[in-house]
């Protein structure tokens, strides 16, 4: 055991001079910065404060008596995002463990029901969606309609308060997600744009891509949000939808490089042999060349929908209180004005947990795709 | 009739029927492209026309006459182009009595300021966190890991909020700043010494200084095998000489109470940004160093390991190079995405070119205006710096090259 343990250290560790200098280097500094984080987050971190705003920072400042609507949406959202890891990994008995500790946790810090049951709920639907999808074939067949369906259920769900009292991580998923249904649809006709036989279509359709590509999404998401009340003021759209056309007019044009990308992995044969079978354009396009290019794409597409996730912060320029607002506007009240650490890392956290999550599903698909193909 | 007539007959309308046919395929495609033309052109024009009328009732006129009226607000730092006395243009500090467009051109320099460093300091940080992932030491693979899974899977926005609260503005106040050889990390901002030319006009002066410039231009191109270490040692030897004789003379900056002086400064707000778009876009810039690094022929390592390269030579001499052929397109993608990014600058108060056409649509309400300014100035930026990456890709990766 010892032996083999020093044999692993000097064969990983201390193998060449460079080696040594770098293990040297690195091991004692990582090693303090561990102490040093571990030591703070134990001793001097004031957790209580994330406990006390959990609602905020989940939510926003949507009415403490209406949260029962963000609530039901949220448990909406997880059992739709359940069901799609269901599609990609089957679901384990460790999985539903690893979920459940997150309400066991919250309950055991708060000691009442106030976060605990809502978590307990949210946890549960996501479990049980995932139960049905990963062993029920035909489910996996309703998803979209579904997905469809229970998007309209949150809208109705959510609007009675105020579209504007959205908020909190909640919006930001929400936001992620909208964005990522319609960009979809918009991209793949960019992307068939991109590539027509009509001169004036392929132009048009390359100039939006390249342009949307080139400015930032912060200034599209702001422009748009300036622009919309001018050209539509009768419409009176709230902040939060304005948003969301922003991101998705911005968001079209990275799908439509991805999907062109996927159509230029069909082969040219195919597309002649279906012509010499007499297929019209739309047909080849329908039945033969979309349905693989998105199977290549589909990988490089959940990542973009990290990317859509990572960017939703950005929704700060238009007032709106997403995840990182909520935890600005905690750390505004005076009271808790030196909980920047405590409220920031556990912001960095939980997005890195979800953002980790998204990057797995990803590479399970890559992997499930690729040896299809094969 | 027999089966010849009939053949005949055929042949002789097929052939008018594929010309009609193909004069018909022709009008309808024509009228295609005119249709989609024309909805465009009258979508475009409905907007153009619904803005005028939108802006009409708020009493804005569409116009950029706004641009030469005077700022009237301050910018914390950046510099501005103005016509001088005796050269066509010079930068001076931007101040509220010049005009808007100025403030404008201020915007960009800022952006620019940021986007160049942060390009320069991520390329390197990146390619060292790509090779420190296939390193053979335990540790530093790890480390380097999660170190880009981290980042890669946090928003931009929050790392920066993280830099600027937590980290920048941690720092101690500058009366008790850290001095690492002149160097000052402070709350106000970081100071740097400079360098500056004090040996006089004379022709020894001119001389050195030009033998100094020649060398350091044949230690980065290399013109000939084997003369890039000449140039170095004759650089260092320059550089030596010129401090000792006085003719280059460094700047220290001089921490007061409140601010320090002398040297160069790095404001706080740039700081944050430079730190969280260096250390972003390196994490993405490491995985498109080491996916190349992995899509090259295991048997090159072997070959060189063969060869009795060490490590070190496989990697410097056999492996860079050959993954910079391939991975220049990506990063001129990261390069255009890391300027882009910089507009999150608003979220710390750096004035960068987002942050000012803020500013000036807030004074002026002239947003419409002023936002295809800025859309116009990030095209251009992006071009430039697509045009750099594809001249280089060109000068690597000459036409008919092999990998």
């Amino acid at each position: 055991m010892i032996a083999t343990s020093i044999k692993w250290t000097r064969h990983n560790l201390f193998a060449k001079p460079l080696d040594v200098v770098l293990s040297l280097l690195v091991i004692p500094s990582v090693l303090w910065l561990g102490y040093t984080i571990a030591v703070w987050a134990v001793t001097a971190a004031k957790w209580d404060i994330i406990v006390q705003s959990l609602r905020v920072l989940m939510i926003g400042v949507f009415p403490a008596d209406q949260a029962w609507r963000a609530w039901t949406a949220s448990a909406i959202i997880g059992a739709i995002l359940g069901a799609g890891l269901g599609c990609v990994v089957s679901f384990k008995p460790h999985h539903g463990v690893i979920l459940l500790l997150l309400p066991i946790l919250l309950l055991l810090v708060d000691g009442g029901v106030n976060n605990a049951l809502p978590s307990t709920g949210i946890v549960g639907t996501t479990v049980l969606a995932w139960i049905l999808t990963s062993y029920i074939a035909p489910a996996r067949k309703a998803l979209p309609a579904a997905a469809f369906i229970s998007f309209i259920v949150i809208v109705a769900v959510m609007a009675p308060p105020g579209v504007g009292l959205w908020g909190g991580l909640l919006l930001s998923v929400l936001l992620t997600l909208v964005t990522a249904a319609l960009s979809l649809p918009i991209g793949i006709l960019l992307a068939f744009g991109r590539q027509s036989r009509l001169s004036s279509l392929r132009i048009i359709s390359t100039w939006y891509i390249e342009v949307m590509r080139s400015v930032p999404l912060i200034l599209v998401v702001y422009w748009i949000w300036i622009l919309m009340p001018v050209l539509a003021p009768q419409w009176g759209l709230a902040d939060v939808a304005r948003g969301m056309i922003g991101f998705t007019i911005f968001y079209s044009a990275y799908v439509a490089e991805y999907v062109r990308s996927g159509l230029q992995a069909v082969p040219r044969t195919q597309i002649e042999a279906a012509r010499s079978l007499g297929m019209s354009e739309f047909d080849i396009n329908r039945s033969i060349v979309l349905p693989q290019a998105l199977r290549v794409v589909v990988a490089p597409l959940v990542g973009n929908v990290l990317d859509i996730f990572n960017c939703a912060p950005l929704v700060f320029i238009i007032g709106l209180t997403d995840f990182l607002r909520a935890g600005q506007m905690i750390l505004a009240n005076p009271q808790y004005g030196d909980r920047t650490f405590e409220v920031l890392s556990f912001l960095l956290v939980t997005y890195f947990v979800m953002g980790s999550m998204i990057t797995y599903a990803a590479r399970r698909l890559e992997e499930r795709m690729a040896t299809g193909s094969r | 009739m027999t089966i010849h007539e009939t053949s005949a007959v055929h042949d002789m309308v097929d052939h008018d029927h594929l010309k009609s046919q193909r004069l018909r395929n022709r009008v309808r495609h024509n009228a295609i492209q005119f249709t989609i033309i024309a909805v465009v052109v009258s979508l475009l024009g409905l907007l153009a026309y619904a803005v005028q009328t939108g802006l009409a009732d708020k009493g804005i006129r569409f116009s950029f006459s706004f641009l030469s009226n005077t700022a009237g607000f301050d910018i914390s730092e950046g510099w501005t182009l103005t016509a001088g006395d005796n050269v066509l243009l010079n930068f001076t500090l931007f101040t509220s009595d010049m005009t808007i467009a100025s403030a404008f051109v201020t915007g960009i320099f800022n952006t620019a300021k940021v986007a160049i460093f942060a390009i320069i300091l991520s390329t390197i940080l990146g390619t060292m966190l790509g090779v420190g992932r296939l390193s053979t030491n335990w540790v530093v693979r790890n480390l380097c890991f999660w170190i880009v899974e981290f980042v890669r899977n946090t928003p931009l926005l929050i790392q920066l909020v993280f830099w600027y609260f937590a980290v920048v503005l941690r720092f101690p106040p500058i009366a008790s700043a850290a001095h690492f050889f002149g160097l000052i990390v402070s709350q106000q901002g970081v100071y740097l010494p400079t360098f500056s030319w004090s040996g006089g006009d004379s022709t020894i002066a001119t001389v050195l200084v030009t033998l100094l410039f020649v060398s350091i231009l044949g230690a980065i191109f290399d013109p000939k095998k084997g003369m890039r270490r000449a140039c170095i040692v004759s650089t260092l030897f320059l550089l030596a000489f010129l401090y000792a004789t006085g003719g280059i003379s460094t700047n220290f900056p001089v921490a007061n109470k409140f601010k320090a002086s002398g040297g160069t400064s790095i404001s706080p707000e740039m700081a944050a940004l430079l730190l969280a778009i260096v250390v972003n876009s390196a994490s993405f810039i490491a995985e498109t160093v080491r996916g190349a690094i992995d899509a090259l022929p295991k048997s090159q390592w072997e070959a060189a390991a063969s060869l009795g390269l060490t490590r070190r030579y496989t990697v410097n001499d056999i492996v860079l190079p050959q993954v910079f052929r391939v991975v220049l397109p990506s990063f001129g993608n990261q390069y255009i995405s890391l300027t882009k990014n910089t507009a999150l600058g608003i979220a710390v108060g750096y004035p960068d070119l987002f942050n000012i056409y803020g500013t000036i649509a807030n004074q002026t309400g002239h947003s419409l205006e002023g936002i295809l300014i800025v859309m116009l100035s990030y095209l251009i930026m992006s071009w430039i710096i697509s045009t750099i990456v594809y001249w280089a890709n060109r000068r690597l990766n000459p036409v008919g090259a092999s990998r």
